[in-house]
């Protein structure tokens, strides 16, 4: 049986490239098949926030990556509650993301079988 | 005990040398290391074209001897490398770069390849940020 | 199922130390490595929220040492083999990179 994955993106969309890095980690993932987990974490939730233009900072746009990340088998897909509130965070674009509370993260931490956080 | 390390930040990051104390004290303790992934700033790690004062560590150069002698399996991520401008010879061909920076025993491979460590390793050790 | 966190950076201005002390677990262990030693500088706020919880709590000793800080009876300084047997010990290590 395949050892699960869960990866904790905390990057914004565009300070460096750590979001694009770690979404490449996950879809990776997905096309071997692999159960493969994303947790939105601190600055992380901000690749969620609707309305944003990469084309404006001639940046990658990310959203087509994310809103694709089911149709590579990627469906376990999550942020942390508290992290979009402290952001004024309200409508995220990302509508199959669950949002969790703290305790609901560290027990999804603890059902993967392991993680980066990146 | 098998292992799979990965390392996220360049050489000069301080947690680039604990990842090679940490996979200098694995293999003493008997364990094994079924792959090293250099992603992100990792990539630097591979790179010949580093230049160390004489009185200074040189991890690149660590790195090497480590891999050779251990005859480990050291992967660095293609597409963080190419980002990075850290191409081996096959790849500056492919793109009509003048600049080789990554040789053997280093390999340039995709994402895949951590997944696989993941998979085979007991394990995984992530290294990099500060 | 338990968790080894490890933080390398300084608690000061960075939110990891905060969040990973958000979402650890009561079986969970964290390592202080690197700038993260910081945390343990009495009379500050990582200080004293560390030393309010219950976790396990490591402390990398070559870092401690650099910095000329004094590891407290509720931490355990460790050394590399140490560390290698402390991330066997758990389930998985999540790094805070």
């Amino acid at each position: 049986m395949a050892k699960s994955l869960l990866i904790i993106s905390r990057q914004s969309p565009w300070s460096g490239p750590g979001a694009r890095e770690a979404l490449d980690i996950v879809l990776a993932g997905g096309a071997f098949d692999l159960p493969i987990g994303l947790l939105f974490l601190d600055d992380g939730v901000l690749q969620l926030a609707a309305g944003q233009s990469a084309k404006v900072l001639q940046q990658k746009d990310l959203s087509a990556n994310l809103q694709a990340l089911p149709m590579f088998g990627v469906e376990e897909l999550f942020y942390c509650a508290d992290s979009a509130s402290t952001r004024g965070l309200g409508n995220l674009s990302l509508a199959e993301a669950q949002p969790l509370a703290a305790e609901q993260i560290t027990a999804l931490i603890d059902r993967y079988d392991q993680v980066i956080t990146l | 005990m098998k292992f799979a390390i990965a390392l996220f930040s360049a050489a000069h990051a301080p947690s680039s040398r604990r990842a090679l104390l940490f996979a200098q004290a694995a293999l003493a303790g008997g364990h094994e290391i079924v792959r090293l992934f250099f992603y992100q700033d990792g990539v630097y790690n591979a790179s010949d074209a580093v230049v160390t004062p004489q009185d200074e560590l040189d991890l690149p150069k660590q790195w090497r001897t480590f891999i050779t002698e251990q005859k480990l399996d050291g992967v660095v991520c293609i597409a963080a490398a190419l980002r990075r401008g850290a191409l081996n010879a096959e790849e500056a061909k492919r793109y009509q770069r003048e600049a080789i920076s990554v040789s053997a025993p280093w390999e340039l491979s995709g994402l895949g390849q951590l997944h696989d460590a993941v998979q085979d390793a007991d394990s995984l050790i992530c290294f990099g940020g500060a | 199922m338990s968790t080894l966190h490890v933080l390398s950076h300084s608690p000061f201005g960075d939110d990891r130390l905060t969040s990973c002390l958000r979402l650890i677990g009561s079986a969970d262990a964290l390592l202080l490595s690197g700038d993260a030693v910081y945390a343990l500088q009495p009379g500050t706020a990582p200080f004293t929220a560390l030393q309010n919880r219950q976790i396990k709590l490591f402390v990398l000793a070559e870092d401690t040492q650099a910095r000329a800080i004094d590891v407290p009876d509720w931490a355990e300084a460790i050394d590399y083999p140490a560390f290698v047997e402390l991330s066997i010990h758990h389930d998985k290590v999540n790094s805070w990179l």
